[in-house]
């Protein structure tokens, strides 16, 4: 075209390329990001090696070695057996009993919304504290919850240092701390509820036990999931509670992974086998984290739409 | 070279071009109206123009200077939003300030600009307000003035009669020229009301599915509609379109209509024999004690005029409106004349219009 | 909506008083404790009868505890002062790393954005340890061991994603539009970010940077393994104070309520915003 020649080009100046600039801004985001991965592969490759601290001079590969061995480890198997126990065990009763308080919060009064932030406090206490809160209740000699289970006929009952009763206690603490987490969840969800098709089967007069069970909980679901699978990628990996209890004691009662991978690497400066206890419990979290994630985003944007 | 041009401009997502090798031309101090139905890709052209959106391809030059890779804070340009896009956290008053903050100017120079836009535009008394506690009107009227303030040569209007009501819709429409041509700008006016476009645009330029289907002066795209979509989007009620076929005989060129021979201009030869649509507006019909004969199925009022919905014997509908106030027969058979001249032809295949021989020479000259 | 009966209104209130007193009494209990002397607390049966003393504060907050049978120091104000320090400093650290990266994800879907996203996110549900024991030793080469600076960088484990996530959402709230048009009006890319989306998202980084103080503050398990004495935060710290005084459970329960006392007052203070930032914006408060 003829004018071409009169177009002028934009004054010559330096300028960050816009495509850039959302790398620029991630960057040190990423490299935070970067200096976890390195470790995270450290730990891989500790995990097929033969590694004592102790024992500097015997260091080296032996590839699977170290997880082969697990095939007959028996103290691995109790690892994975009281960690996937305490699991199932606080996830399930929380739930129960979140799903209990939520339904009976439901209504937005403000004596309702009182009680459901009073019940954040256990939430936001930090989990070792509370674990040591519970310790004092149950010293044999002071404690609060020593004297009822007197009361109540239970003669010596020593919680956490008996081998019968410790994983009652642990699971105990997780319950007070976590339960809100669950209650808070379900509530913001029940009162997200569409309410037609309460009113509906309302005016259709069908019982409120088969309103609960055949509206309230399917629509529920998707909330229930989220915060269960929450729960289990948290419950699985517990340490605080355990460690601060009892140190995954008494003997190896509550030898769950975390506990054991510690103790092994601090304690027995078993490096290898510390870092593939450590592998298998990521591999079960990976595989959580997934399920959670895709549940996560869904309830997510459900969420970005309604506001 | 001042004003915009635009060439070649390619804009796509996920591999659906928005914007299919658009190029357009605004002269200087000339207003063009973007028109289009939602979705034809208005609002991301206004954005490839302002920089908040980068195309794949093409060149835009603005007064001169291509602007390709340039941020919009060096394009000098002002922009209004179909939905207002005021700053929420800042006053009226902020919001307008904005440009002449971006360019350095002195408080003084700041305060007397922005009492004379804000009074231009009638919203002096709500510059302490924040935009939340604006009206709808006034809202639109601080996101005028806040781009008009820094007195840009190139001015983008995105629908911004859009979101108000229809009183102020209307005075805006006819107060929106005078403001614009008094500033000597170049404008680009999105919107998807045609009769705005045709109150505001020196040209119209109809974009439908990222492609320009027809630029040309208000009459031209009234009057010549490039297809039979045009025709539609332009005129309300909405324009008859009846197919036809073309004959040809002593009297001249002609098409049938329940019966009724409707004759056409001259010019029309290449289209005899061939099948096609005629496009009657409802305005240039009135009812005669003869002509083609039809049922009044139903009759409304609309706007200022009367709108009677007929059919034909063959089951044709065909509206029919008249100014209010005048008379007519509202139920029963009554006739339609047509008036043939007026009537716009196009191809029934592809819905392009058939452009008779006359027009082709003016466009040649 | 439905009316309840005389015996389910029973029912209710008896559940709910049981569920409060169950949740809040363990609280209420270490409080009362607090501010009682071994003596009392000693008695058997425990009663809820004694004249409170803050005698157990005023030992920690000096930092000398004196009994009867000799005099030993207490490190427990160093301890809450460490956490202060390192959930400060992981929070703003988190905040200058997380806020530009948040607003890029939410701005800009560039390559390999999602997978950074959710990289990061991944590491909230990794094991901890898996990183931490590997990174002891990295962290004796290079001179990170037992620092404030080490012990920050690993708290972005929890902090970093918290802030990602939670303010991305709120970034990705404010309507583009308001800030093409401020930068239409001639402002800079950055200019645009200072006074348009950091003000806007303000409310929901307010909300992130709580919700990580309490989790940086919380947590236990970094500086269990990563730092020394002096280093040590109030989970460590209260632990450690057990096993070293033993007997003193005054003073104990005291530590405990200083160390609780911040987030349950943060969380009391911001509840609002701890639904949405617990759940990632899974779920509106």
């Amino acid at each position: 075209m003829a004018n071409d020649t009169a177009v002028r080009v934009a004054p010559a100046r330096f300028r960050i390329p816009s495509k850039l600039f959302p790398y620029l801004l991630s960057l040190p985001a990423l490299l935070v990001c970067i200096g976890i991965l390195i470790p995270f592969f450290t730990a891989v490759w500790f995990s097929l090696q033969r590694y004592r601290l102790s024992q500097p001079w015997n260091r080296g590969m032996n590839w699977g070695e170290n997880y082969l061995n697990f095939l007959t480890d028996p103290s691995f198997w109790n690892t994975l057996q009281v960690s996937l126990v305490y699991a199932a065990l606080t996830v399930g009763l929380e739930l129960l009993l979140g799903l209990g308080i939520a339904l009976l919060l439901q209504k937005r009064t403000r004596f309702n919304n009182f009680i459901s932030i009073m019940l954040l406090l256990p939430l936001m206490t930090a989990p070792a504290l509370a674990a040591l809160m519970f310790k004092l209740m149950t010293n044999p000699n002071f404690g609060i919850l020593s004297y009822f289970a007197q009361v109540l006929g239970f003669e010596n009952m020593r919680w956490g240092s008996d081998p019968s009763t410790a994983l009652l206690t642990v699971v105990l603490v997780d319950i007070w701390v976590y339960t809100p987490f669950i209650m808070i969840l379900l509530l913001a969800g029940l009162r997200s509820l569409p309410t037609q098709p309460f009113e509906a089967a309302a005016l259709d007069g069908v019982p409120r036990l088969q309103q609960f069970w055949r509206i309230t909980l399917p629509m529920l679901l998707p909330y229930i999931l989220t915060a269960s699978l929450f729960r289990l990628l948290d419950s699985i990996q517990q340490f605080d509670i355990i460690y601060a209890m009892t140190q995954g004691g008494p003997g190896d009662r509550l030898m769950v992974f975390q506990v054991e991978a510690y103790l092994n690497f601090f304690q027995s400066t078993n490096v290898g086998r510390s870092a593939a206890l450590l592998l298998i419990l990521w591999a079960i979290t990976f595989f959580l984290s997934n399920l959670f994630i895709k549940n996560w985003l869904r309830l997510r944007e459900r969420a970005r739409g309604e506001a | 070279m001042s004003g915009i041009q635009i060439k070649s401009l390619t804009k796509t997502y996920k591999s659906d071009a928005v914007l299919d090798d658009i190029s357009l031309e605004v002269p200087e101090g000339k207003t063009l109206a973007l028109f289009g139905p939602s979705g034809a890709g208005k609002t991301v052209l206004l954005r490839c123009i302002a920089g908040a959106v980068e195309p794949e391809a093409g060149q835009i030059i603005l007064n001169g200077m291509d602007v390709s890779g340039l941020p919009p804070e060096e394009r000098n340009l002002g922009m209004a939003f179909q939905n207002f896009a005021l700053f929420p956290h800042m006053s009226a008053e902020e919001n307008i300030a904005s440009p002449l903050k971006a360019r350095k100017s002195t408080r003084d120079q700041i305060s007397t600009a922005v009492r004379r836009v804000t009074e231009l535009l009638k919203i002096d008394h709500v510059l302490g307000h924040a935009p939340k506690e604006l009206s709808n009107g006034q809202k639109q009227r601080t996101a005028l003035a806040r781009a008009l303030i820094a007195e840009p040569d190139i001015l983008l209007l995105d629908d911004p009669l859009r979101n108000v009501d229809a009183k102020l819709r209307f005075e805006m429409r006819l107060e929106l020229p005078r403001l614009l041509s008094g500033r000597g700008a170049t404008v680009i006016y999105v919107t998807q009301d045609y009769k705005e476009a045709m109150a505001l645009g020196d040209t119209i330029a109809v974009l439908d599915g990222g492609h320009i289907t027809q630029i040309g002066s208000p009459e031209d795209v009234y009057l010549r509609p490039a297809n039979t979509a045009i025709a539609s989007l332009f005129g309300d009620p909405v324009i008859n379109l009846l197919d036809v076929v073309p004959e040809r005989d002593e009297s001249g060129i002609f098409v049938m209509l329940s019966d009724q021979k409707v004759h056409l201009n001259s010019g029309y030869d290449a289209a005899v024999g061939r099948e096609a649509i005629i496009g009657l507006r409802p305005e240039s019909l009135r009812f005669a004690n003869e002509g083609i004969p039809v049922e009044i199925e139903a009759e409304t009022p609309f706007n200022e005029k009367i709108v009677t919905l007929t059919q034909t014997k063959r089951g044709r509908e065909i509206i029919v409106s008249r100014p209010a106030g005048t008379d007519a027969p509202s139920t029963g058979t009554a006739c339609i004349a047509v008036e043939g001249t007026s009537a716009v032809l196009f191809d029934r295949k592809n819905g392009e219009r058939i452009v008779p021989a006359s027009d082709e020479k003016e466009q040649a000259a | 909506m439905h009316h309840y009966s005389p015996l389910e209104r029973v029912l209710r209130g008896v559940a709910l008083t049981a569920i409060v007193i169950f949740f809040m009494f363990p609280i209420f209990w270490i409080v009362l404790m607090s501010l009682q002397t071994n003596e009392t607390i000693l008695r058997s049966p425990p009663s809820m009868v004694f004249e409170p003393t803050f005698s157990n504060y005023a030992a920690i907050i000096a930092g000398r505890l004196d009994s009867n049978v000799a005099s030993m120091g207490i490190e427990f104000m160093n301890n809450l002062m460490n956490s202060i320090i390192l959930s400060v400093g992981s929070v703003t650290v988190a905040l200058i790393l997380g806020v530009p990266a948040a607003y890029a994800f939410a701005r800009h879907k560039f390559r390999g954005s999602e997978d950074i996203a959710f990289t990061l996110l991944s590491f909230r549900f990794a094991p901890p340890l898996l990183v931490l024991l590997p990174l002891t030793m990295y962290f004796q080469q290079i001179g990170l061991a037992d620092t404030y600076l080490g012990l920050i960088w690993v708290y972005q484990l929890i902090c970093l994603p918290l802030i990602l996530w939670i303010v991305r959402g709120y970034f990705e709230d404010i309507p583009q539009d308001i800030e093409h048009a401020y930068r239409i009006a001639g402002h800079s890319w950055f200019a645009t970010f200072r006074k348009i989306a950091l003000p806007l998202a303000g409310p929901g980084i307010a909300a992130a940077a709580l919700l990580a103080f309490i989790f940086a503050w919380n947590n236990f398990i970094f500086a269990l393994v990563l730092a020394s004495a002096d280093k040590q935060p109030v989970t460590v710290g209260a632990l450690a104070f057990v096993t070293a005084s033993g007997i003193q459970y005054g003073q104990i329960a005291a530590a405990v309520v200083l160390s609780i006392t911040p987030t349950l007052a943060l969380a009391l203070y911001a509840q609002r915003y701890l639904v949405e930032g617990l759940s990632l914006g899974a779920v509106k408060g």
